[in-house]
């Protein structure tokens, strides 16, 4: 059964429409800031194939190129279900919109599950060159492990991002289960789908920067 | 379905669609080696994607001018930080 959506006015906005673009314009702002953080790292990426080239190529050659392919797929089906749970929200179809919030929160689960996969093949193969004590495949090419190092601090800077998302994805849902939330703040679905769709963004833009631009 | 959630799944599910397009031909050319500079086409794509994501997925074509304004200044800092880093490395 559709609900009302609205958003409670707090008294420093003129309008509801005011208050809703104040919100994304203040969420955007912290995205550019977050883009940024990440744009150090891709240049680095860049860099580091611009000196060392073969080095790059033969420590990429060691990354799990299919599980980063499926890990994008699965992002972008998130995006959808995602994108569904906010225009049910504007729908007022409170259930179904915390239903996709949760399946939304489960596919980034999914997402992790395959990540901590890729990290354990990856000690297998030792091909984890910041363990002490541990043997590191390719040791005799130094440079390789500028760009090891590399793959393992973006990759694990985007699973803090996703374990966040998912965390207020599952906060949000929660509270989003409550009567009256549409009727009031509608629009912080539309937020958390913003930080949502940035996630994945970055992760469509690691994937050919460290899996594919090196093969 | 009604044919109010029906028109505003569209662009969602169009969006989707795109996304898996243009990954799946990445994929395939990271498969396959066509030669060196098969890079600058990944590279065009990946991109694509980027563009997709924020304009339909993220809705910046809906936001107002300011939103989009905040949106794109991110943008033009990192191509600022790329093109300062680079013209220093490729001098060299």
């Amino acid at each position: 059964m559709p609900v009302n959506v609205g958003i409670k006015v707090e008294e420093q906005f003129e309008s509801a429409d005011q208050q809703r673009e104040t919100a994304k314009l203040g969420m955007w702002a912290f995205l550019a800031t977050e883009l940024l953080l990440f744009s150090g790292l891709f240049l680095t990426a860049l860099v580091t194939r611009v000196l060392h080239p073969d080095s790059v190529t033969a420590a990429a050659l060691h990354l799990k190129f299919w599980i980063g392919a499926t890990n994008t797929a699965i992002l972008i089906c998130s995006s959808l279900t995602m994108s569904v749970a906010i225009e049910l929200s504007r729908m007022g179809r409170q259930r179904w919109m915390v239903r996709f919030m949760v399946l939304t929160a489960m596919i980034g689960i999914i997402f992790m599950m395959l990540k901590g996969y890729e990290y354990l093949e990856d000690y297998r193969e030792h091909v984890m060159p910041f363990l002490p004590n541990y043997r590191y495949e390719l040791a005799g090419d130094p440079a390789s492990r500028l760009f090891i190092d590399l793959y393992f601090i973006t990759t694990g800077l985007h699973a803090l991002h996703l374990t966040v998302g998912i965390c207020l994805m599952l906060v949000m849902a929660a509270l989003a289960s409550r009567e009256g939330f549409l009727e009031n703040h509608f629009n912080r679905i539309e937020i958390v789908g913003l930080y949502w769709h940035f996630i994945d963004l970055i992760w469509m833009i690691v994937f050919p920067t460290l899996y594919l631009l090196n093969r | 379905m009604s044919p109010e959630l029906k028109e505003r799944l569209r662009t969602p599910i169009l969006t989707f669609l795109a996304l898996q397009a243009l990954l799946g031909t990445n994929v395939l050319l990271g498969i396959f080696f066509l030669g060196n500079r098969i890079w600058i086409v990944e590279v065009f794509i990946a991109a694509a994607m980027v563009a997709i994501v924020i304009l339909f997925a993220m809705e910046a074509l809906k936001d107002p001018p300011l939103t989009r304004l905040f949106a794109a200044i991110g943008f033009c800092w990192v191509a600022i930080l790329f093109a300062l880093t680079m013209v220093d490395y490729a001098t060299r």
